[in-house]
């Protein structure tokens, strides 16, 4: 009994280790939280990964993200999270994609999971996930604020909780920059907000994993670090949104 | 008819009235109250008790009445 790596989670009803453990996913980002993501979710159970990310390890990483080491400055961030995902659990394939989450073009994904920092990123991987009818689910954070929000097909996605605020905050990053890159500026980040976040997220994608999307937090879930609150709120489609066309009145 | 709601800042603090005609949107509330807080960069969204308020909506769309109280909440960006 001891000897099964996941007896303590079968001991959890809901919980489908079989599907979790073949679910493919995609997880964008391997930063703060695509490291506190992928952690939680080798040890969770989950095998196929896909990691992407087009960046490097800067030492300013390193007091957030659990699999970068001193040393790994310059090294790809998805190739060392992946290298060292594997070390927490041998049996999983983990996939290291060096790109921009904008440049993949296969999307044969059960699940996606995003750890981006800005907004641009987060609408193109929404728009394809619910274009291709997969879960999604994105986290966010701010200093000792986050959120989560879980989209599943047919339901409110992040471009219909947005409004002309982001599309001015995501214009500005596209403004400073020379090369078609996302500028993005360097905000406030604390790992227990990270975890919190994270955990949150693989939480979810466990529920999708396991066929109990019923179980999903619906909506969106913010989470207030300085005074220790979590709240959900709800979220009702855009008939506006470009990516509920069904929808419109 | 104008209405008058009252917007708080939940990140910032305190609390500002504002008229309303029904035809407002949502994403009007959201850049006045971002404006009068000073509050240009970044982004916000607005609830009101257990749901968030669907930026392209009007406000009688989405059933703001003369008193309600909506809460306006920063949106975080980050995951680096």
């Amino acid at each position: 009994m001891d000897s099964d790596r996941f007896d303590r989670m079968r001991r959890i009803g809901w919980l489908d280790m079989d599907r979790i453990s073949l679910s493919r996913c995609l997880v964008a980002g391997a930063g703060a939280l695509g490291n506190e993501t992928v952690k939680c979710m080798v040890l969770a159970g989950f095998r196929k990964i896909d990691v992407v990310d087009m960046d490097r390890v800067a030492g300013s990483n390193l007091s957030r993200c659990v699999l970068f080491r001193d040393g790994d400055e310059g090294c790809r961030k998805s190739e060392v999270l992946a290298r060292r995902a594997k070390d927490l659990y041998p049996d999983a394939e983990i996939r290291p994609i060096n790109s921009k989450v904008q440049d993949l073009t296969e999307w044969d994904y059960d699940l996606v999971l995003g750890c981006l920092d800005n907004f641009s990123a987060r609408m193109h991987v929404n728009s394809h996930a619910v274009y291709h009818g997969l879960p999604y689910v994105d986290g966010a954070t701010d200093g000792m604020t986050g959120k989560v929000q879980v989209v599943l097909p047919g339901g409110p996605c992040l471009q219909c909780a947005s409004n002309g605020s982001h599309a001015r905050t995501a214009d500005l990053r596209f403004s400073c920059t020379r090369d078609s890159h996302v500028f993005v500026p360097r905000m406030a980040a604390e790992i227990t907000t990270t975890s919190v976040i994270a955990a949150v997220q693989v939480r979810e994608a466990e529920k999708i994993a396991s066929g109990r999307t019923d179980l999903c937090a619906g909506g969106i879930t913010y989470y207030n670090g300085e005074d220790g609150t979590m709240d959900t709120v709800g979220l009702d489609i855009d008939p506006d949104c470009p990516n509920h066309p069904g929808d419109r009145q | 008819m104008t209405m008058k709601i009252t917007v708080v800042n939940t990140a910032a603090g305190g609390s500002i009235r504002m008229e309303l005609e029904p035809y407002e949107k949502v994403s009007d509330i959201i850049d006045a109250a971002a404006d009068y807080w000073g509050e240009g960069a970044g982004a916000f969204v607005l609830r009101k008790g257990p749901k968030l308020l669907v930026g392209s909506r009007t406000v009688e769309e989405v059933n703001l009445s003369d008193g309600d109280t909506v809460e306006m909440i920063p949106d975080p960006e980050g995951g680096r």
